[in-house]
């Protein structure tokens, strides 16, 4: 051991041995960089010191190669096929023709439309919802803040299955509660089935109904992490409530909202209940409702064409990195005018 | 504070388990001695807790575990991947088919054990020497397209026309069984005679959107069932011969369609939607084209109108809605082959069909039961005592069988869709075009089928 011992510990311990004429200990000088230890061979169990983390964090790489990485490469592999999954004598490669046949495809460029329609209708006026439900549950005077904080999150864990079936019924032509209170003032009936527009606010506003809670629990966070210093000076400075919104705390919030952004953007790219249900798998019979996620089970599930529907789901990861690098360069501009 | 929180995580707790608690299912007795566990995929009602536990009674040691799947298509999917991974052999031993499912499965026979190899343990009897017993076409929809049997009927939906007889009397139309029948004996008939309500609804009724028939667009998926051949002509090959196009029964079930459409004699409102159902009890319109299963349906929905229903024949005679096929994938285990095949046979024999269709409303596939005192002598009051045995076993025996194929689906979905889009624009007054909907639907078919 004491060979091991570096010159550096030398002169502290001798330095802690309190020497003679009682002269004080000096403290180790913070400048002094220690020489590196020599390499010691361990042995046994722990031969494996710091490699630990590897098999600590093996679990997540092997599921996400299993379950994310090995499908998204072999989705890729399938669209270049005419692909039968179980008959190997009807799989033929055809290169390019699947993608080809997307760009020419109207009914996938009608999916991208409903898609990003859907989207506008559900994603904007859900961001207004959820910040001004936030700033209601921020309110230092609301009783019972845990209960209603829960009570938002019922939503987001009801099955969709569930959630369509209430919502078609609101939505119902002849008999629904909201073309009932249409009825009333005397308008006519508007069909949340068949007429595009009207449809997609229907399926928007389930989206909206899902999420809304969830997202104001977001917005709540972002907002009660505003340091209390900017409320006091603005209080000082004579703000309104409205001016103090507007001037501190919507601010204050950008980064959640493009983090709102960002993933209202992803989900609404994968909507897909909703409108099977309103609509069935092909989507109405104008494909007033064939989202992008909708299109893709339609091809791979209900017309056996796995390819061209792996060729789909290829075509939405592109749109979703396209967008991602759009939101990227959006969010950089926003903290470079931050500075 | 701390006490407060505890409260609110009860609280939250207390709401999710409440809301889990709709979709949780009831803990089963597990039977320690269970020497054979058959594993099923199923949908929906197929399996009758009835009968599976009379079949436990029965064979001591056989035990069953069932995945329901909530919607048939996904049942479907599943067994694509199971099939797929059918040398891993842990798929389920049985495997139900719903009938719309079985153009596409007959074309890989390789995903199931060919019955006919099969010899239950009974009597030694393999599925070709059974199935005499079962409606020739109803059976064809278990027959791959190379001959092997891959799946064997439980049920057969029939299709028949349920009518409020009140509706039709208020307006001064025949309304007995054996009248209705008459009046509407031909497609072409029956839509003059909704033409004829349609015409006598008070002002009041038709802005209430009151009509006769509950959907018109049915009709073509009836009328193309009533032929000897659809969208494919057997050539012996898995993908056949693909004939929507030059099939003429085809062309006139649309335009008989759209002649229906033009009449206005539908209330444009889509089965198990919530409209249908409210107008079931309101009386939204006085007929539907209903399978056997349907008829526990509307009496449970519709139950004020009890007494004020009747079952009248099919126009052109008889059809179909609905069935299932039970098979035995090859993926399932080799080892439970035997017993799921034992099981199977028995679950589909008429003893168990005739169980089935008196409890359940469920309606047999296999023919002794079509003379069987019981399920002819069926009557129910609540159709104002139709003998709904006897007008359903002679409508399902008018059918031939078809033959369907993969694309079967998805054609009929883009036809369906060519038929609503002609429906929508009549109903707002707009100008059609029923030659341009057919070329756009036939090139929507081309794009699938391509």
């Amino acid at each position: 051991m004491q060979l091991e011992q570096s010159p550096i510990d030398a002169v502290d311990s001798a330095q802690s041995a309190p020497a003679k004429g009682g002269r004080r200990n000096a403290a180790p000088s913070p400048w002094r960089t220690p020489k590196p230890q020599k390499p010691v061979a361990v042995t046994g169990i722990h031969s494996l010191n710091g490699r630990w983390a590897y098999l600590f964090t093996s679990p997540f790489f092997i599921m996400f190669t299993i379950f994310g990485l090995i499908p998204v490469v072999y989705s890729v592999y399938i669209a270049f096929y005419q692909w039968d999954p179980l008959d190997p004598s009807m799989q033929t490669f055809v290169g390019l023709d699947n993608f080809k046949f997307l760009i020419e495809d109207s009914n996938f460029w009608n999916a991208v439309r409903n898609t990003f329609s859907i989207w506008a209708f559900s994603t904007l006026p859900q961001m207004a919802l959820a910040i001004g439900l936030a700033s209601i549950l921020r309110n230092p005077i609301l009783r019972g803040a845990t209960v209603w904080r829960t009570l938002l999150l019922i939503p987001n864990i009801t099955s969709v299955l569930a959630v369509a079936l209430v919502f078609g019924q609101l939505f119902g032509r002849d008999y629904g509660m909201i073309n009932y209170v249409i009825g009333l003032f005397g308008f006519d009936h508007i069909d949340f089935v068949e007429d595009t527009i009207p449809g997609h606010i229907a399926i928007a506003t389930m989206i909206t109904w899902r999420w809304v809670g969830y997202n104001s629990l977001i917005f709540l966070a972002a907002m009660l992490a505003i340091p209390q210093e900017l409320f006091e000076s603005a209080a000082i400075d004579g703000a309104s409530k409205w001016q103090t919104f507007r001037y501190v705390t919507l601010p204050q919030l950008k980064n959640t909202i493009t983090f709102f952004l960002i993933v209202g953007t992803i989900g609404g790219l994968q909507v897909f209940a909703e409108p099977l249900i309103l609509g069935g798998a092909g989507g109405g019979a104008n494909r007033q409702f064939s989202t992008l996620t909708l299109f893709l089970f339609e091809q791979a599930f209900i017309n056996v064409n796995w390819g061209y529907g792996a060729a789909v789901g290829i075509a939405i990861t592109i749109i979703v990195l396209i967008i991602s690098a759009i939101n990227f360069m959006i969010t950089r501009r926003i903290a470079s005018s931050d500075n | 504070m701390f006490k407060k929180r505890i409260r609110a995580a009860g609280l939250a707790l207390a709401m999710m388990l409440s809301l889990l608690a709709g979709t949780a299912t009831a803990p089963t007795a597990t039977a320690v001695d269970c020497t054979t566990t058959i594993k099923i995929w199923s949908f929906g009602d197929v399996f009758l807790p009835r009968l599976i536990l009379q079949y436990k009674n029965e064979n001591p040691g056989v035990c069953f575990d069932i995945k329901k799947s909530d919607l048939d298509p996904l049942n479907g999917t599943n067994m694509i991947t199971a099939c797929a991974a059918a040398n891993s052999h842990t798929g389920p031993d049985i495997a139900a088919v719903e009938i719309q499912y079985s153009g596409y499965w007959r074309s890989y026979p390789q995903c199931f054990v060919d019955l006919r190899t099969m010899k239950r343990t009974k009597d030694q009897k393999s599925a070709s020497s059974l199935k005499s017993l079962y409606l020739p076409w109803r059976w064809n929809n278990g027959v791959a397209y190379n001959g092997s049997v891959i799946g064997m009927p439980t049920d057969v939906g029939g299709l028949e026309v349920a009518y409020r007889w009140d509706l039709l009397k208020a307006k001064g139309l025949p309304y007995k069984r054996d009248e209705v029948s008459a009046a509407i004996s031909t497609w072409e008939k029956f839509i003059a005679f909704g033409a004829k309500y349609t015409s006598k609804l008070t002002a009041a009724q038709k802005a209430q959107k009151i009509g006769f028939l509950d959907n018109a667009g049915a009709i073509y998926t009836a009328m193309t069932a009533q032929g000897v051949m659809k969208y494919y002509k057997n050539n012996g090959t898995a993908n056949g011969q693909l004939v929507y196009k030059s099939n003429p029964s085809v062309k006139k079930a649309y335009d008989t369609t759209i002649k229906a459409l033009k009449a206005g004699i539908g209330t444009r409102v889509a089965q198990f939607s919530s409209d249908w159902t409210v107008g079931m009890q309101k009386g939204k319109y006085a007929m539907m084209l209903a399978p056997a299963w349907m008829m526990d349906y509307i009496k449970q929905q519709a139950a004020s109108t009890s007494g004020k229903w009747d079952i009248a024949n099919m126009p052109g005679g008889g059809g179909n809605q609905g069935g299932t096929q039970l098979t035995i994938p090859t993926a399932g285990n080799p080892l439970n082959r035997q017993a799921a095949f034992d099981f199977l046979t028995w679950y589909v024999a008429p003893e168990q069909q005739k169980t089935a269709f008196l409890t359940y409303g469920m309606f047999p596939t296999t023919v002794s039961l079509y003379k069987d005192p019981q399920v002819t002598g069926y009557k129910d009051p609540f159709f104002n005592n139709a003998p709904v045995g006897e007008i359903y076993a002679s409508g399902v025996q008018k059918l031939k069988p078809i033959f369907a194929g993969k694309y079967d689906r998805a054609i009929d979905k883009e036809i369906g869709a060519a038929l609503t889009r002609i429906d929508v624009l009549i109903s707002k007054k707009k100008t059609y075009n029923a030659a341009a909907e057919w070329t756009k639907a036939m090139s929507e078919i081309a794009k699938v089928a391509r």
